[in-house]
């Protein structure tokens, strides 16, 4: 690739690095499952992987790429294959094949060619070479035995060497993959077309013939392409077709619901195959069952069975004019018994099958979902700009102007309006937000990785992978959790013998999950290890003089939470995946960032359980407008606990001049906030204005001020670069009548109470 | 970014020499009018806490929030009750807008280079390193001011140090 690339040619090869990257954060996980249990689903679609990998990157010639890929390939056919044994050994190569692809594609993007990556390729693919002799000497060692395909479900593409994963040896280029699945495409739209046409207007015949000459072609490029299973769910189709045609009955009166429903089946294994999948069709005798219900049994089998010559039931068919049954009868070769047994059977036969045919609910695939991928910028000017509608919609229906004014019209378009901007805010919020899963199935490579390191036997758990987060949150919790699930695994989880001594099983289980809860994100991360030490945090945080006297007035949450201090480490020695004291405080800066909050739990013995709560949205809060004097002032309502007119048997000032408030069981410093805005409050007397009990990370206190004006959603900004930042203060906002009003940040405002109860 | 530097380059020529000047306890000021975005009357500014007191505090402009500097308090003059004259100019320093209190905007006035006298030396304070030069018109004297100084040097630098130790 040394010639000068134009932009098509540059586009391609970042969507195919940004494709593929996708692709491996996928498997990645898959791959590390395999080591576990190897069922076919996951060997072929780890197949896949490196198989379109090889097939795109020799299209671009990146040549080193293709080769591992290949070589990886080659691996797994022979373990697909039953040709080899899996062994532990192979799916740490085939880690290593990924990462070599995360680096090569990391030199694609910017270099355009992975001229670099020759040592790397060589090497790896090497490995994977010597692995695949190794396991095959091994393998004819132990007693050669043959493939045993047969034990294979019948459904598993591994099995048919007519499947399109293996085209190398087909030849059946990509160009006619491509032809085939457009006209398969067009093919099968005509036939739903004709289908829901019919279902409408059952008498028209050439409705049917036409639909049956599309399943018909479709069946016929199936079967040119060797696409089985697609073709024998066409097969019978066409044949429940042919019998409508030439008007046999059906189980069912139209039979146009079941055939849709097929036909969704064919459009979805067909999307499968232009992903460069196999025409794998899951339940596939299901589907063939469901059609074969529908062909009504006739008469005259039963006939049959009952004992009637086949002659005389076709000739009495021939007659057909009275009913076949009393024909037979009439003729005397079938007794009036045979007659009646075989009637009924037919129409119990008729009744279970519209039973069964009913329930073929039509479930809807879309032809397929259709993603943009668009540029991270683009989306936050989007929301930045809708953040601004929602304050000219505030200063445009709270316009001072209109106050006094009787505007019954002028209100209901205001209403309409603000309900508009509402859904387009909360359209606007979830196109930000992506499921957690692709994080959630990061860690479990970590994971992975870790415990072999450690030596340690884990069974990670996750669960709620499909909640959704914002994407920037996503970013910024990722690093907090590789530090919490090092943790958990480095020094929560007992190694395999402690862990049998202390009655446990030998595996332990981390549990990683995330839900919606109190209008947050909770990302928990939960194991079933020794849990935390007290002793020695207490211990450690006296000699490293984070806290004074001895800690023992200290709640069992205070001391957990000495842990993310800086710099703090109970690891008797550092080991090369924790142990630094590093980890916790990046944890704790990160979650500061997106003002999230951390919870921890631990029980000894049993394990500890750490909670991130994260608020759903970082660019729009509920706020309390609170006044002091003449400046207003907006606080987070999700840390207000509660507001209250303090009376003066409550307040107790202690010698230092500290004003301590009594709410129900507990003494608060009370902070006042016309201090830390430098204003003139209304009154200095504590009795005349209000105390709002705010809480941050389970400390609490009351912030004094004059009064509370109202209740607002607020869309933050960014005080100017120019000021940078202001203690107390985590942004501002534009109010209804277009006044810049002041966010308070009450972690700064903990501090500072903080400072006062000390 | 690429599209504003040609901008400039082809309203460097028409914004030459063009200061904007202003009325500030009876002398006569100038900024040159390439930094000047807009001229605002007096609104309702929202106090910062913790700011230099020549920060007065923020204000929204269209949906920005700006910072408001005075520049009476700035040079050490004594303070004025802000009245239907006094006016805030906004400036663009480098992508920052700040907007900056005066007591009177006079004009757009065009001072030749050849015009300009380089700022006298004083030895007694530092203050003088805002002023980029002296502007002769007619029989008067513009105190022409280095936008960029006014805004980035002294306790303005300070804060920026504190905020980086932060």
């Amino acid at each position: 690739m040394s010639m000068p690339l134009d932009d098509d040619q540059i586009e391609i090869i970042q969507e195919f690095a940004t494709e593929s990257r996708d692709m491996i954060e996928q498997l990645e996980p898959a791959i590390i499952e395999l080591g576990q249990n190897s069922d076919s689903e996951t060997m072929n679609a780890i197949f896949r992987l490196f198989h379109s990998m090889k097939g795109s990157a020799g299209f671009l010639e990146f040549d080193h790429m293709t080769r591992v890929a290949h070589a990886a390939e080659n691996l797994l056919d022979l373990i697909r294959n039953d040709e080899i044994d899996l062994v532990p050994d192979h799916v740490t190569l085939l880690c290593a094949a990924c990462d070599f692809a995360k680096e090569a594609l990391d030199m694609v993007e910017s270099d355009y060619n992975d001229d670099a990556m020759v040592a790397p390729a060589d090497d790896i693919s090497e490995r994977l070479h010597q692995a695949i002799e190794v396991a095959q000497k091994a393998k004819e060692a132990g007693g050669e035995e043959p493939a045993e395909e047969a034990d294979q479900p019948a459904v598993t593409p591994a099995e048919q060497p007519d499947s399109s994963l293996d085209f190398p040896e087909m030849e059946i280029t990509d160009e006619m993959r491509l032809s085939f699945v457009q006209e398969g495409n067009e093919l099968l739209q005509n036939a739903e077309q004709g289908l829901l046409a019919w279902g409408e207007n059952p008498e028209d015949k050439d409705a049917i013939g036409d639909i049956f000459r599309q399943i018909h072609s479709f069946k016929g490029n199936c079967g040119f392409f060797g696409f089985s299973q697609i073709e024998k769910l066409s097969h019978q189709m066409e044949n429940i077709l042919d019998r409508v045609k030439s008007g046999s009955k059906l189980a069912v009166d139209n039979p146009a619901d079941q055939l849709l429903a097929a036909l969704d089946v064919l459009q979805q294994a067909l999307n499968n195959i232009s992903d460069g999948k196999d025409d794998t069709v899951e339940n596939l005798d299901q589907h063939l069952n469901e059609l074969q219900t529908l062909i009504a049994p006739l008469l005259g089998d039963f006939l049959v069975e009952e004992g009637v010559k086949e002659e005389s039931v076709s000739k009495a068919v021939e007659t057909q004019k009275k009913p076949v049954g009393e024909i037979l009868v009439d003729q005397g070769a079938a007794s009036k018994d045979q007659v009646d047994s075989a009637l009924k059977k037919q129409q119990e036969t008729i009744k279970k099958a519209k039973a069964k045919a009913k329930p073929a609910a039509r479930t809807k695939t879309p032809a397929k979902r259709q993603d943009i991928r668009v540029e991270l910028g683009k989306l936050d000017s989007l929301i930045n700009l809708i953040g601004e509608l929602v304050i000219a919609e505030n200063m445009l229906i709270h316009n001072p102007d209109l106050k006094g004014l009787e505007l019954e019209n002028f209100n209901k378009a205001g209403q309409h309006m603000s309900k508009l901007v509402r859904e387009l805010q909360e359209m606007a919020m979830t196109i930000r937000m992506i499921p957690v899963s692709g994080l959630f199935r990061r860690m479990i490579r970590l994971v992975h990785d870790i415990s072999v390191k450690a030596g340690k036997k884990v069974d990670l758990e996750l669960i709620g992978e499909e909640t959704e987060i914002d994407k920037t949150v996503i970013e910024t919790i990722t690093d907090p959790l590789v530090h919490l699930l090092r943790n958990s695994l480095d020094h929560g989880l007992e190694p395999p013998d402690e862990r049998i001594a202390a009655g446990k099983d030998e595996t332990g289980t981390v549990k990683l999950s995330a839900r919606h809860e109190e209008g947050e994100v909770w990302v928990t991360i939960e194991d079933d290890g020794r849990g935390l030490n007290k002793e020695k945090i207490l211990e450690k945080a006296i000699s490293k003089g984070l806290i004074e006297g001895d800690g023992s007035d200290m709640s069992d949450r205070q001391i957990n939470n000495l842990i993310f201090a800086p710099g703090f480490s109970t690891a008797d020695k550092v080991t090369d995946i924790s142990g630094r004291g590093v980890g916790m405080d990046v944890v704790k800066k990160n979650l500061e960032k997106i003002k999230g909050k951390i919870d921890v739990s631990s029980t000894p013995g049993q394990g500890s359980k750490i909670t991130l709560r994260i608020p759903l949205t970082l660019a729009i809060i509920d706020g309390m407008i609170v006044r002091v004097g003449t400046s207003t002032c907006i606080v987070p309502t999700l840390s207000m606990l509660e507001a209250f007119r303090p009376v003066m048997d409550q307040i107790t000032i202690t010698p230092d001049g500290d004003e301590l408030a009594k709410v129900r069981e507990n003494f608060l410093p009370i902070v006042r906030l016309h201090d830390i805005l430098g204003k003139k409050p209304d009154s200095h007397d504590l009795a005349d204005g209000i105390l709002i009990v705010l809480e941050y990370q389970e400390i609490r206190f009351c912030l004094f001020i004059d009064e509370i004006v109202g209740q607002q959603q607020t869309v933050i900004k960014g005080l100017s670069n120019f000021i940078g930042n202001v203690p107390g203060v985590s942004g501002c906002t534009i109010l209804g009548d277009g006044e810049v009003c002041l966010i308070l940040d009450v972690g700064a405002l903990t501090d500072s109470a903080e400072k006062k109860s000390l | 970014m690429a599209e504003d530097t040609t901008l400039m380059g082809i309203e460097e020529d028409t914004q030459k020499d063009k200061y904007l000047t202003f009325h500030l306890a009876g002398e006569d000021y100038g900024f040159e009018i390439k930094y000047v975005i807009e001229i605002i009357g007096i609104q309702n500014i929202t106090d910062v806490p913790d700011m230099p007191s020549f920060i007065r505090g923020v204000i929204n402009l269209r949906g920005k929030v700006i910072p408001i500097m005075d520049v009476r308090a700035r040079f050490g003059i004594e303070n004025r009750d802000y009245d239907d004259r006094t006016c805030i100019i906004v400036v663009n320093i480098d992508g920052t807008e700040v907007g900056l209190v005066v007591d009177e905007v006079s004009e757009v006035a065009n001072i030749p280079e050849a015009n300009v006298e380089p700022a006298p030396k004083t030895s007694h304070n530092n203050d003088d390193n805002y002023i980029q030069g002296m502007g002769k018109i007619n029989n008067g004297v513009k105190i022409l001011l280095d936008v960029h100084k006014l805004l980035f040097s002294g306790e303005m630098q300070e804060l920026a140090a504190t905020l980086e130790e932060q």
